[in-house]
């Protein structure tokens, strides 16, 4: 995929990641929508959007009508279910953009990822989370190592983020290595 | 799989990263705060809902990630 769109959570910790950049290998562009860029308060943070927004690899992302309607439903619909953890409409708008514009949805809300497993309407939307990211990166050799785990473990230690022990060893097998 | 069997699957999931913040949490830290902080770093650590806790803090999102960096409370997505 081309475009991706990146939530809130996500770019908060990603920020804090050395090897922050390579995002922009994987992606021609990454929008932020302005919900999401007006909850960023660190200097840190909005140092590096304002620097990958001034080179083009990001972008901010205007809510329009289309999608703010339906953002706005998610968010109800992620409340109708009990046991499917409530959407906020940063993560909403995200996700809307992902339905109607074919981008791919950067999260690490949980509601998100649980809100597309869940809803029908969401079916067809891709959610990645860092863990996806940095596999991709690995995979296309945009980060060269003979030991994946240790990116993994790298970023788990600069952001405080913890990977499910399943799922990063699914992928750390599938990686082969 | 079925709707129920999907929700069955989060909620096992839920719990695993509900264990795993309780462990790892700074309790200590966690004790010293103010009142308003100390439920809030709780309802985290208890629900993982960030938003919501951050909320309950009177924090912006931000601040409040960087709060359960000193907590030691993981995030597990």
């Amino acid at each position: 995929m081309e475009y991706a769109i990146a939530d809130t959570c996500f770019l908060i910790d990603w920020a804090l990641w050395k090897r922050r950049d390579v995002i922009f290998d994987l992606f021609k562009v990454v929008f932020t929508p302005e919900l999401v860029l007006r909850e960023v308060r660190s200097e840190r943070t909005l140092e590096w959007i304002t620097d990958m927004l001034t080179r083009g690899s990001l972008a901010l992302f205007t809510e329009t009508p289309d999608i703010l309607d339906i953002a706005r439903s998610l968010v109800e619909r992620s409340r109708m279910i009990p046991g499917l953890r409530g959407v906020d409409l940063p993560e909403a708008v995200c996700l809307a953009a992902g339905k109607l514009r074919g981008y791919l949805v950067l999260t690490e809300n949980r509601g998100a990822l649980m809100a597309v497993d869940l809803l029908e309407e969401l079916r067809d939307v891709k959610v990645w989370r860092a863990l996806e990211v940095i596999a991709e990166a690995l995979r296309r050799d945009i980060i060269k190592t003979s030991n994946p785990r240790v990116i993994f473990k790298e970023y788990e230690d600069e952001t405080h983020h913890r990977f499910p022990r399943r799922d990063l060893e699914v992928i750390l097998d599938e990686l082969g290595r | 799989m079925s709707l129920e069997d999907k929700l069955k699957k989060w909620r096992k999931l839920e719990a695993e990263a509900r264990e795993i913040r309780r462990r790892e949490a700074d309790w200590e830290f966690i004790k010293k705060q103010p009142a308003r902080i100390r439920a809030a770093l709780k309802y985290y650590i208890e629900v993982g809902d960030i938003r919501g806790a951050a909320r309950m803090a009177l924090m912006e999102l931000e601040d409040f990630r960087e709060l359960l960096r000193k907590a030691n409370v993981p995030t597990i997505v």
